[in-house]
């Protein structure tokens, strides 16, 4: 081999300012001659080398960043705070349940309503969906790392917050954009946010005294009651159920405020463990 | 030598159970062991201890701190490793991510120190090599070491450790053994076990519970000095034993009073703990 790399621009490669093309041609060299890669070594300053691979093998092993992760440092979240959503897989989970289950309901709604008629499936189903997102991110029997959570000086509180904001967020969004599959219907295809949160909010502000599991699966069980009891109660197939008038709105939005009320008084109750101890 | 963690008459009930019964205990820096059998209340006892639980009535100090408030559990909290009896791993997560995780809920925010954090207690368990392997691919072990990595991370002065080496095969347990003993260095380390020979090899002091109650609080040695002189040889089975069995010699070891002239043998720690939950009533298997 008759050219090697100067040993001014070994320097500068050490040190991480030889500029291109001068560093496309040392990178290429290095991987296929030994004497240069020795040169190396004896110019680079050994302690700035060690550290240098210190931060190679530290990157190497560093969580990979994903595209939900850079998007939520991009939109200002903390770095930490943005990990703690992103990595965790019951939210993926539960993120892709919502999915399924909101594209199966937008096609069931556009094929089972008549003209005149409320989208009462939609209705009826899309409140529950941050609900069981929220329900299934928390918990001893739904969250594998609830133990060593609960015990961490992170609040309980805090932790279940970012969850419930991220699930609520892409689950309200997912519910939106089926909303916007149903144009017919105008605004009043959105009664189901209301609802929506108030489950949420109540099915949250019980899980301390009820526990993650049962809490959330009564509040739906009742909610599928008050349905229930609404189509027995209603004039016609033409008329809205009770929750999705005006006067149910109202009632869902002043329940949302007092399970939310609720819920931030016992907020230190979830920094216990909820569940039987062995 | 000033307690890390003192705690006077500890009591919770479920329903019409008592899983503690007034227990008061000090632990000092080092290793103390936590032997009984199955529902003798010690997960529940380092529930409490750990702030996962509150009693129902007593006190406890972790390193001054009173968890009774919001702030002193968070104080707690900051001194904390837990190791559960079944740690959950998020399955997709690497070795590293998982520990780096746990970091993030133990406050340590800053990513460059956290993740100097994460290879030195991933170091300290001998996973140097595995840090980017998922954990549904390691072995059980080395899933252990990864939550006892966890637990160790930020250094904490109080370490909680519930039955760690259940499962653990005998090299296994050994690695585990040598991470246990160099985790009491310096360091208050709580661990609630089913092997006598954990305790005779880590322990500096010990415990036995049995129904929620302490039954004993001393060191190993004193333990088993609670079986000299009742622990004896015979060609049968002697009826009088409160345990008994046959060894691989064929003839008896027995545990209990002893009759007169009996060839007596020496004691160990497990024949102690035998002798101990057998004086308290509670179940012998042997």
């Amino acid at each position: 081999m008759s050219w090697h790399v100067p040993e001014e621009d070994l320097r500068a490669y050490v040190r991480g300012e030889l500029a291109a093309p001068a560093l496309w041609s040392a990178d290429a060299h290095l991987t296929s001659c030994a004497r240069c890669r020795g040169a190396l070594a004896e110019v680079g300053d050994p302690v700035a080398l060690d550290a240098g691979w210190e931060r190679l093998d530290a990157e190497l092993d560093a969580p990979r960043t994903g595209l939900l992760e850079k998007l939520l440092v991009r939109m200002g979240v903390a770095g930490h705070t943005a990990r703690l959503l992103a990595a965790t897989p019951v939210l993926r989970r539960s993120w892709l349940g919502a999915v399924v289950a909101v594209l199966l309901l937008s096609v069931a709604a556009g094929h089972s309503v008549r003209t005149g008629e409320f989208p009462t499936l939609f209705l009826a189903l899309a409140p529950l969906l941050p609900l069981a997102g929220v329900a299934l991110s928390y918990g001893p029997a739904l969250d594998p790392t609830y133990e060593m959570a609960v015990v961490a000086p992170m609040h309980g509180f805090r932790l279940l917050m970012i969850r419930t904001v991220a699930v609520l967020a892409v689950v309200l969004a997912l519910n939106g954009l089926a909303t916007l599959a149903l144009p017919a219907y105008g605004l009043r295809a959105l009664a189901w946010l209301l609802p929506g949160l108030a489950l949420t909010a109540t099915g949250l502000a019980l899980m301390p005294r009820l526990g993650p599991v049962l809490a959330p699966s009564l509040v739906g069980g009742a909610w599928a009651g008050l349905l229930l009891a609404a189509d027995v109660l209603r004039a016609g197939a033409d008329v809205p159920l009770a929750p999705f008038t005006v006067a149910g709105q109202g009632v869902a939005a002043v329940v949302a405020a007092l399970a939310a009320g609720l819920l931030f008084l016992l907020r230190d109750r979830f920094d216990l463990f909820q569940g039987r101890a062995v | 030598m000033t307690p890390t963690v003192s705690a006077s008459g500890l009591s919770l009930r479920y329903g019409g159970t008592r899983a503690l019964d007034e227990v008061s205990l000090r632990l000092t820096a080092g290793v103390t062991g936590l032997l009984g059998p199955n529902g003798a209340g010690k997960t529940t006892l380092l529930r409490v201890l750990a702030t996962a639980l509150p009693a129902d009535q007593g006190a406890f100090t972790v390193l001054g701190h009173d968890p009774a408030t919001a702030r002193g559990r968070q104080e707690v909290r900051r001194r904390l490793g837990y190791l559960p009896q079944t740690p959950g791993f998020h399955p997709d997560f690497t070795a590293f991510e998982f520990v780096d995780y746990v970091a993030i809920l133990k406050e340590i925010t800053d990513r460059g120190a956290r993740h100097r954090e994460v290879r030195r207690v991933l170091d300290e368990v001998g996973l140097a090599d595995v840090r980017g392997k998922r954990i549904r691919k390691l072995s059980g072990g080395m899933r252990q070491r990864v939550a006892l990595a966890a637990a160790l991370a930020g250094d904490p002065g109080f370490l909680v450790l519930d039955e760690p080496t259940v499962g653990l095969d005998p090299e296994q347990r050994m690695r585990f053994r040598e991470m246990i003993a160099g985790a009491g260095e310096g360091r208050t380390v709580l661990l609630s076990t089913h092997q006598t020979e954990d305790v005779a090899m880590l322990c500096h002091r010990v415990i036995v519970m049995a129904g929620g109650r302490v039954r004993f609080e001393g060191t190993p040695a004193e333990l088993t000095a609670r079986a000299a002189g009742r622990v004896w040889s015979s060609t049968e089975r002697d009826s009088g034993a409160r345990a008994g069995w046959r060894t691989g010699t064929g003839s008896f070891r027995n545990v209990g009073d002893p009759p007169a002239g009996a060839d007596l043998l020496e004691p160990t720690l497990e024949d102690g703990y035998l002798l101990t939950l057998d004086d308290a009533g509670a179940e012998v298997t042997a």
